[in-house]
């Protein structure tokens, strides 16, 4: 308790509210921007979780010809969620395999282009070339063009493919 | 040891001459506070440290918060899908109450203890003007969030605004912003409450601590013996104590219950009864007394006065006595307005509207969910569709843009889109009503018979008949039909009105409804007692 003012302030019982008062503060404080830091520093992710798009069924398809097809890929950013736009090639051999490559150049990001004459993949702006299964061939791209996720649905024959 | 402890030493004392930080100590610390200063004392502190979380939260939440009509109601909701984002929230929420609390006790015990008189005048008024500014944070703070009831309490206040004589109309239209209240009044509110009126608040608060300090503080009513102490760490002791209290208080509000998120702001939604917070539910209540052209009297006469005799409180009771012993006028004046604010805070409290079970869907909103599921809304709303399933997607944007997407398939992705199946307008609207409802709550999942009543009721009946208040007007109410009706009554009834009834105008539902529907649909009826 603090002092009634009829018994004059005693020096230990002034250093014991003293550390009292301190800590509280420090413990509150320390609390406190505990809460906000971590409110700052760690924003919720959005349950960022792979997605079965349908892309097409095996009737657009003629085998082993590579053929783009452009998905809507949602995005979420906080609580902001856009979709973007991501072009893919759909490889059929035939049966029940399909093969999908990621369009985007692994040079520098461009969007390569199927040469039905040559049978490559070409990126015009800096003159990559990948084989017909996605390999480099010639130019700058330090890899091969991106496999994505697929699948072929029994039940109707409709392309997957996860984005 | 002993090097260390002289370098520290040193160190003090070169900040010392640069900083004068020890004479800051003091003029913050060692202020004499008379003889007999008590807890009561300790409310002026408490503001301080509640105002001082405010901000700081309040910062904090602007991180992630977005003031357009488009985003700030998704990013309210991201804010509380985390645990610390709901504590941050919720000490901001919650500690505003507490301010307001506060702010009315701080008030009281200045006004009990006769502590606005000669020479604190102007202390008294900068502590008014700081209240005015706390309220005017809880108003703007409201419509932030962007849920029903910030829309709707926001009609409300710009509506009360424009009541006012001469410059109402003035005045709505700044608070307003726009010709509807939408981005621009989002936008204005947003920075009223985070740039403009934090600058006020802190200058006021600034001015207010310095003019008691210059002033003193003005202890007890009648001078108690005893020298004066010295406020740290006495005093300091006292309000370290109340604001951990207070603060745990508002930090338990906040662990406890998470800041009401109602569904998203939709100005076209006339059945919404707008509630204000609760410190606005007296002058709420007050409104109720002055219909028509009197409304002005409840809005703006009646608060005007009462403000009036509080700012010229210092004036009108001007003797140099302080025990409220010896001022019943005033004593009986201030009880009698506190007993009123109780009074019609506990009459606006107790006026709830119905109180309906807020997790029992409506038959409009199950129905809607059977209705989009063969609309062909899944087609694309589905786990491996081009957009989101419908049960984790957040509609929120209003009803008229549900209402487009769902029927016009070039208003979202031209020509990624299948067109929908064709819809009758009652369709749609369950189809809004669902989704609008699903934003909130997950689907809680009711019996297959419910679910058949529910499609048919909101395919055909919702045009003519309320059930628990959703529907249209033009047929009776059918919220108890079940105490009205039997179960082959209704369904007689159902399957061709004009054979019971020659002069009915429902048409025949006979040969629109397979015998599971009329089944489904009488049953349910019935069971409304």
């Amino acid at each position: 308790m603090p002092p009634t003012e009829t018994s004059p302030p005693q020096p230990g019982r002034r250093r014991a509210l003293a550390v009292i008062v301190n800590s509280t503060v420090a413990v509150i404080g320390g609390a406190l921007s505990t809460l906000l830091g971590v409110f700052a520093v760690r924003p919720a992710r959005g349950a960022v979780r792979g997605r079965w798009v349908r892309a097409g069924t095996i009737g657009d398809l003629t085998k082993n010809v590579p053929v783009a097809r452009v998905l809507a890929v949602p995005r979420e950013d906080g609580w902001f969620r856009a979709r973007s736009r991501e072009t893919v090639f759909l490889v059929w051999d035939g049966a029940r395999d399909v093969k999908v490559f990621s369009a985007t150049c692994t040079h520098l990001g461009c969007q390569v282009l199927w040469d039905a004459k040559t049978k490559h993949f070409k990126c015009p702006c800096h003159g990559g070339v990948y084989a017909a299964d996605g390999k480099v061939l010639d130019g700058p791209p330090p890899r091969p063009l991106e496999i994505v996720e697929a699948k072929i649905e029994d039940a109707d024959d409709s392309i997957l493919v996860r984005v | 040891m002993i090097t260390n402890r002289g370098l520290k030493d040193r160190l003090i004392e070169w900040f010392d001459v640069r900083t004068r930080h020890r004479a800051v100590r003091h003029v913050l610390l060692d202020e004499e506070i008379p003889a007999g200063t008590g807890w009561m004392f300790t409310l002026g502190s408490t503001l301080l440290a509640l105002i001082g979380v405010q901000l700081l939260t309040g910062a904090f939440l602007t991180l992630y918060y977005a003031p357009t009509p488009d985003h700030a109601y998704e990013s309210v909701r991201y804010i509380s899908s985390t645990t610390a984002g709901r504590m941050v929230r919720g000490i901001h929420h919650f500690g505003a109450s507490f301010l307001v609390v506060f702010l009315v006790l701080h008030l009281l015990r200045v006004v009990i203890f006769g502590s606005y008189k000669p020479p604190r005048e102007l202390t008294w008024l900068s502590g008014l003007a700081l209240l005015g500014l706390v309220l005017g944070f809880a108003l703007t703070g409201y419509l932030l969030p962007w849920d029903q009831r910030a829309y709707w309490a926001t009609v409300v206040t710009i509506n009360i605004a424009r009541l006012e004589p001469i410059a109402g109309e003035a005045i709505a239209a700044i608070m307003q912003g726009g010709s509807t209240i939408g981005a621009l009044t989002l936008t204005r509110w947003y920075s009223a409450h985070v740039i403009f009126l934090p600058t006020l608040l802190v200058l006021l608060v600034v001015a207010h601590v310095v003019l008691m300090r210059l002033q003193g503080s003005s202890g007890p009513v009648r001078q108690k013996p005893g020298k004066p102490v010295a406020f740290y760490p006495y005093q300091a002791f006292r309000d370290t104590v109340v604001v951990t209290v207070v603060l745990l208080g508002v930090v338990a509000l906040a662990w406890r219950g998470m800041p009401p998120l109602e569904g998203p702001a939709d100005p076209t939604d006339a059945g919404y009864i707008p509630r204000p917070e609760w410190y606005f539910l007296g002058l709420f209540e007050l409104l109720k007394y002055f219909p028509g052209k009197w409304e002005v009297v409840g809005a703006i006469v009646i608060p005007g006065l009462v403000a009036a005799f509080l700012a010229l409180l210092p004036w009108i009771d001007r003797g140099p006595e302080r025990d409220p012993r010896r001022r019943p006028l005033i004593m009986i004046a201030v009880m009698a307005g506190v007993l009123a604010v109780t009074v019609l805070t506990t009459l606006g409290w107790r006026d709830r509207p119905r109180p309906v079970d807020p997790n029992r869907w409506s038959m409009r909103e199950i129905g809607g969910r059977a209705i989009a599921g063969y609309s062909g809304c899944t087609k694309c709303h589905s786990e491996t569709g081009v957009a989101d399933p419908l049960e984790t997607t957040a509609f929120t944007r209003g009803a008229e843009w549900v209402e487009g997407h769902a029927t016009d398939p070039e208003m979202i992705a031209p020509g990624l889109r299948e067109p929908p199946a064709a819809r009758s307008e009652r369709e749609v609207a369950a189809i809004v009503a669902y989704v609008r409802r699903i934003t909130r709550q997950p689907y809680p999942g009711y019996p297959k018979e419910i679910e058949t009543a529910a499609t048919v009721w909101a395919r055909y009946c919702v045009g003519c008949h309320v059930i628990d208040g959703d529907g249209g007007d033009d047929g009776p109410n059918l919220s108890d039909a079940g105490t009205k009706h039997s179960l082959a009554e209704l369904k007689e009834w159902i399957v061709d009105p004009e054979a019971v009834n020659p002069n009915a105008d429902m048409p025949a539902f006979g040969d629109r409804l397979s015998p599971e529907q009329l089944d489904a649909i009488a049953t349910y009826l019935v069971s409304r007692k």
